[in-house]
């Protein structure tokens, strides 16, 4: 049984997955358009929270967070589950699709068979939509996989119930109700930039948003005299994968939200967000160059210059770009009514 | 970021599927999705973590020449496990699974828990009592 489904592959799992479900119900709704209306542009650094013994860096919020956000924003009607049993787990899939659904669910990426072995770190929220199943073999649509592929049943078992942080516990949903699913309106991406912004610079913590880059600035330049070198290199090829991770499309999601901002400037016939959108593809850029720059400490080679203190100082011009343009961003959605 | 300056630096993705879709501008400043297959800086900072992950196993592998440390030790920092994160594949306790770390505790291993284990780490029980 396979499902009319159309695969497209997006730069984000989550958002992927999401376009792909309306597209399926007839409603087309682009990746960077629901990662805006998610309020999906983030910044956080946590030395509370460890990865592989280090800090955790993020660019976007918690998984799930721009699902949720998406599907109250647009009126889409989910179910949710959530299993203990694995079996359970399967045979609810089974019924599901049956039906003629497309299922998306969140599985780990540890033993995911087509993900090169490079890859294999334990992720546990990546999104996958099951849309077909012949015999014992499940037909899949990964965001960032470039045509639609397959996974045997066991396979698909062993993703769902992952383990280490943040287990998937064979969640998964489906889209129950597609009547009452509206277009993306003036309103709903007006509130969404307003969120986002309110994220970026205003949270009173030193940890996140704008201040948040400010904090791993500071950090970083005290890296290398508190741990070493080594240690010091090892953060950095951290932040950089985090950076520059599949799914970011660049740039920690910085031009995937300049997409949006090009697509809400038209949908709100708001001329200046397109100029808000070319400083945010600014800001990505510089990014960028943060990270080239920053892989130069790994590889360093003799008179190579580069130190903590030259990285830092980017990331700090980083934050006073991202918090003019959250500034200005706001200032124009409160008068945009 | 413009079209004409997504990176192609195929390494990591180049055998598989998988693919990077990027955003960028073309040339009337309109977003595209351009897919990718690398970007060096971020393919070296990904060897740089496996790099280390493989300077650490040679030193564990020092330790269970000499006797301290078992092989499950190295197969486990190897395939970037945790004992908790094993624990939980295999349904043994964290605890188990760290004493087994040690050489005199991982000697004393049944055969059966030696399969449990090599199921869950997904090898072979000749490969998990080696460090070949």
């Amino acid at each position: 049984m396979q499902l009319e489904f159309i695969h497209k592959p997006s730069g984000h799992c989550e958002n992927g997955v999401v376009s792909n479900l309306l597209r399926f119900y007839g409603k087309e709704v682009s990746e960077a358009m629901v990662f805006g209306l998610g309020s999906g542009l983030f910044f956080a650094h946590m030395p509370f929270i460890k990865l592989h013994g280090m800090a955790v860096t993020s660019f976007r919020p918690y998984p799930g967070e721009i699902f949720a956000r998406v599907v109250k924003l647009l009126n889409v009607k989910m179910k949710k589950y959530k299993f203990r049993d694995r079996d359970k787990a399967m045979e609810r899939l089974d019924e599901v699709l049956l039906t003629g659904t497309p299922v998306g669910m969140l599985v780990g990426v540890y033993h995911l068979p087509y993900f090169p072995k490079e890859y294999r770190f334990h992720f546990n929220a990546h999104n996958i939509c099951v849309i077909g199943k012949e015999g014992d073999i499940y037909t899949v649509s990964d965001p960032v996989v470039v045509d639609k592929c397959t996974l045997s049943s066991d396979e698909l078992k062993v993703v769902r119930f992952a383990s280490g942080t943040y287990p998937p516990r064979g969640r998964m949903y489906h889209i129950t109700d597609a009547s009452g699913i509206h277009q993306p309106n003036g309103e709903a991406i007006r509130r969404a930039i307003l969120r986002n912004c309110s994220r970026m610079i205003h949270i009173p913590l030193p940890m996140f948003g704008v201040d948040g880059i400010r904090y791993l600035a500071g950090r970083m330049r005290k890296w290398e005299k508190k741990m070493g070198s080594k240690r010091a290199a090892l953060n950095l090829a951290q932040v950089i994968r985090m950076n520059e991770e599949i799914g970011t499309g660049g740039a920690g999601f910085r031009f995937i939200y300049a997409a949006f901002l090009q697509e809400a400037a038209a949908v709100m016939n708001q001329p200046s967000l397109r100029d808000f959108s070319a400083q945010m593809t600014a800001a990505g850029d510089m990014w960028r160059d943060f990270s080239y720059n920053a892989a130069r400490m790994f590889k360093k080679r003799d008179g190579d210059l580069m130190t903590y203190n030259i990285l830092a100082e980017k990331l700090e011009r980083i934050a006073d770009k991202e918090e003019s343009i959250f500034r200005g961003l706001e200032k124009l959605m409160k008068n945009a009514r | 970021m413009k079209i004409k300056d997504v990176p192609q630096d195929g390494k990591i993705l180049t055998n598989s599927e998988v693919r990077d879709v990027c955003y960028a501008v073309d040339e009337n400043g309109d977003y595209k999705q351009v897919i990718s297959v690398g970007w060096d800086p971020k393919n070296e900072a990904i060897d740089y973590a496996w790099e280390t992950i493989a300077e650490e196993c040679e030193e564990i592998k020092k330790e269970v020449i000499a006797g301290n440390a078992s092989p499950l030790a190295y197969h486990i920092h190897r395939l970037v496990m945790t004992p908790d994160i094993l624990a939980s594949y295999s349904g043994f306790s964290k605890r188990e699974i760290k004493r087994w770390c040690k050489a005199k505790h991982f000697a004393k291993m049944s055969p059966g828990e030696l399969q449990r284990i090599a199921d869950a780490l997904r090898i072979e029980v000749n490969k998990l009592v080696s460090i070949d």
